[in-house]
């Protein structure tokens, strides 16, 4: 087994070791960066923006670019809230509170750097963790059948609902929404369209990448018009200000240990990925330290903890995505769209049939870690620089990008209408109090479900029980519902919610 | 006297129902089969009765927990944004990338208040140098860079 392993990451950097693979890894966690410094533009569009290009690419060489671009933005957006006390991504939302403080005690480099070092010890753990669990658990993938992968699906789709931020209920109606959307289109086995209203554009189903750019980057561009443009105060620093003191190393190593550790666990779950992990981190941090009122006055902890979370996260949350073929957020959803656009289909079979892929992105990871601390650290000076850009000059240049991003997949126009389509639903559903990542999981899925469904009940004729009768779908079924009743539980119910309210 | 105590979950409920109707109006047509021989309509008259079903509680819901109200939806940004994506959804193909570049740049602009016309258009010029040169020369994506193409 270990030799096995050995062998495995052999493989993965032969793979990924290429000059090829390199430049994309630099041009995915550059990317990265880049979005994550900048406030106002998340992962998710950027990735969405970028998926065109990745068509004409290898399939390793897109996913590693893919993959730079989600974890890279987790480093870039500690800067900005170090800095200038914006989150530059949902991830470091709760690095602000004790980041910021440090910076204006005169301390801002020295948040800088356990932010990023602490992120770098993570992504390396969170690079084992997906060697080591990857291949038992697609081994235990592929004893899964049908009516298996419907309930997994069912689990899935639950705790991400259940772990989200937000009205659980409501969720559990944009799950249902996204996988009717999801239907929408040629039905596989019948042949007949669905839903189509004879719009020649979605006789093959909606596309995806106009649904997610509508959803979360227009809407995104939106709100963030409704506000204000708030004035940055930018704390300057130098890369000679970076390196910590070994007091610094003392006080926060055990921090990034525990974030580590709960972020590698809180990434694996349909759901977590980096944003819970980061305040999951910061909430046991406060709750371990012998003197919690120095939080939110500079602590390094609150930084360290999370900043190692929220990396840790990013990596670990592939691993349900490439060992069941099951997204766990709306990232991941948006990878699955790559790997089926490039003709791979998501889940056990990765591992056996092209374990150059799956290996090739595990060593990718790593290097990409690595290059990030070398991106980050000397280069700060670059990136605060990049920060004095108003949103203003910003935003036609993001809409742009959408724009040509969403033309390029197959130059129709009635595939911008379904943009500001998507755009006007997405921006009207949040004004209601409604998350659109719990949408786009359940359109993703919407097709594999029904053909799981239809599969299941053809075996067992027609019979539900068969749900309940075969031993993996039982136990995973028993699982859902033991989520379900976590939430009804009132004590789970209050952590939830005070964990969201930070 | 039935009172709204919280706008925005009635509203949320409200549209859940249309979407599921929706489903169920549009999808009459659709064979539905059995369990042992699903139809094309059985999954998504499953999924629009579940989506009304819980549309229903969410609308009672905001009858019976008080709730945030729904925030104002300011106009300008909706309009000036999903008007330059419409836009260049009609420029591209008549006018190319480049012009579409600097009407799009503009449009956007208008989405804020105290427009800087001079700095707007600068940076249209330069947004459509840079993605005609990055998207259609070197990424050799399927655009047209100028009309008639």
């Amino acid at each position: 087994m270990e030799f096995d392993l050995f062998h495995n990451l052999a493989t993965g950097f032969g793979a990924a070791f290429s000059l090829q693979n390199l430049g994309f890894a630099l041009l995915g966690v550059f990317l990265g960066t880049l979005i994550g410094v900048l406030p106002g533009i998340g992962p998710i569009p950027a990735i969405a923006m970028l998926l065109p290009i990745t068509f004409q690419l290898e399939p390793l060489s897109a996913l590693i670019m893919l993959a730079g671009l989600y974890y890279g933005a987790q480093y870039g957006g500690s800067t900005t809230s170090i800095l200038v006390n914006i989150p530059g991504e949902a991830g470091s939302i709760v690095t602000c509170i004790d980041g910021h403080q440090m910076a204006r005690q005169g301390r801002a480099g020295t948040a800088l750097a356990v932010a990023a070092l602490g992120s770098f010890f993570a992504g390396c753990v969170g690079t084992i963790f997906i060697a080591a669990f990857g291949p038992p658990l697609s081994a235990l993938a592929q004893q899964f059948n049908s009516p298996d992968y419907f309930s997994l699906m069912v689990l899935g789709l639950t705790t991400a609902v259940v772990l989200a931020h937000g009205s659980v209920v409501k969720a559990i109606a944009m799950v249902l929404i996204g996988l009717l959307l999801g239907l929408v289109g040629t039905d596989v086995s019948s042949g007949l369209t669905r839903y189509t209203f004879n719009i020649t554009a979605i006789w093959e189903g909606i596309d995806f990448l106009p649904l997610v750019i509508g959803m979360f980057g227009v809407v995104e561009i939106i709100r963030n018009l409704e506000h204000k443009e708030l004035p940055r105060p930018l704390i300057g620093t130098k890369f000679r200000d970076v390196w910590p003191s070994m007091k610094d190393f003392h006080d926060s190593w055990r921090a990034v240990l525990r974030g580590t550790g709960l972020g590698s666990i809180l990434g694996i779950l349909p759901g977590g990925g980096a944003v819970l992990a980061a305040f999951a981190a910061y909430t046991v941090e406060k709750k371990v330290a012998k003197d919690p009122s120095r939080f939110g006055k500079g602590a390094i902890e609150g930084v360290a903890g999370p900043e190692a979370a929220n990396n840790a996260a990013a990596q670990t949350s592939f691993i349900p995505l490439l060992t069941l073929g099951l997204p766990s957020n709306a990232i991941m959803a948006l990878m699955m769209g790559a790997m089926i656009i490039q003709g791979i289909e998501p889940g056990a079979a990765v591992m056996t049939k092209r374990p150059d892929l799956f290996w090739g992105m595990v060593a990718s990871m790593w290097i990409g870690n690595l290059m990030l601390l070398v991106l980050n650290l000397p280069l700060i000076g670059i990136w605060v620089r990049l920060l004095s850009v108003p949103y203003r000059l910003l935003y036609p240049a993001i809409l742009l990008f959408c724009i040509i991003g969403v033309y390029s997949i197959n130059t129709n126009i009635a595939q911008l209408v379904i943009v500001a389509l998507f755009a006007a639903f997405g921006y009207l559903l949040y004004k209601f109090g409604c998350e659109p990542a719990p949408l786009v999981l359940g359109f993703i899925l919407g097709p594999v479900m029904e053909e799981n469904l239809r599969r299941s009940l053809v075996i067992s004729r027609g019979d539900p029980m068969v749900f309940f009768e075969r031993p993996i779908s039982a136990v995973l079924l028993a699982m859902t519902l033991a989520v379900i009743l976590l939430i009804v539980l009132p004590q789970f119910r209050k952590t939830r919610e005070e964990a969201f309210q930070e | 006297m039935l009172q709204v105590k919280s706008p925005q979950d009635l509203a949320a409920g409200i549209v859940f129902i249309v979407i599921g109707a929706a489903g169920i109006i549009f999808g009459m047509d659709l064979r539905l089969g059995t369990a042992a021989r699903m139809g094309p309509g059985y999954f998504p008259m499953l999924l629009s009765g579940l989506i009304i079903a819980i549309g229903l509680i969410v609308a009672a819901r905001g009858f019976s927990l008080e709730g945030p109200p729904i925030e104002r939806i300011p106009v300008r940004p909706v309009f000036f944004i999903l008007g330059a994506i419409l836009a260049s959804g009609f420029l591209l193909n008549m006018v190319g990338l480049a012009l579409t570049a600097v009407a799009v740049t503009i449009i956007a602009a208008y989405a804020r208040r105290d427009v800087n016309l001079k700095e707007t258009i600068l940076l249209g010029v330069g947004m459509a140098i840079f993605s005609v040169v990055v998207f259609v020369y070197a990424l050799n994506q399927p655009l047209p860079a100028w009309w008639g193409r």
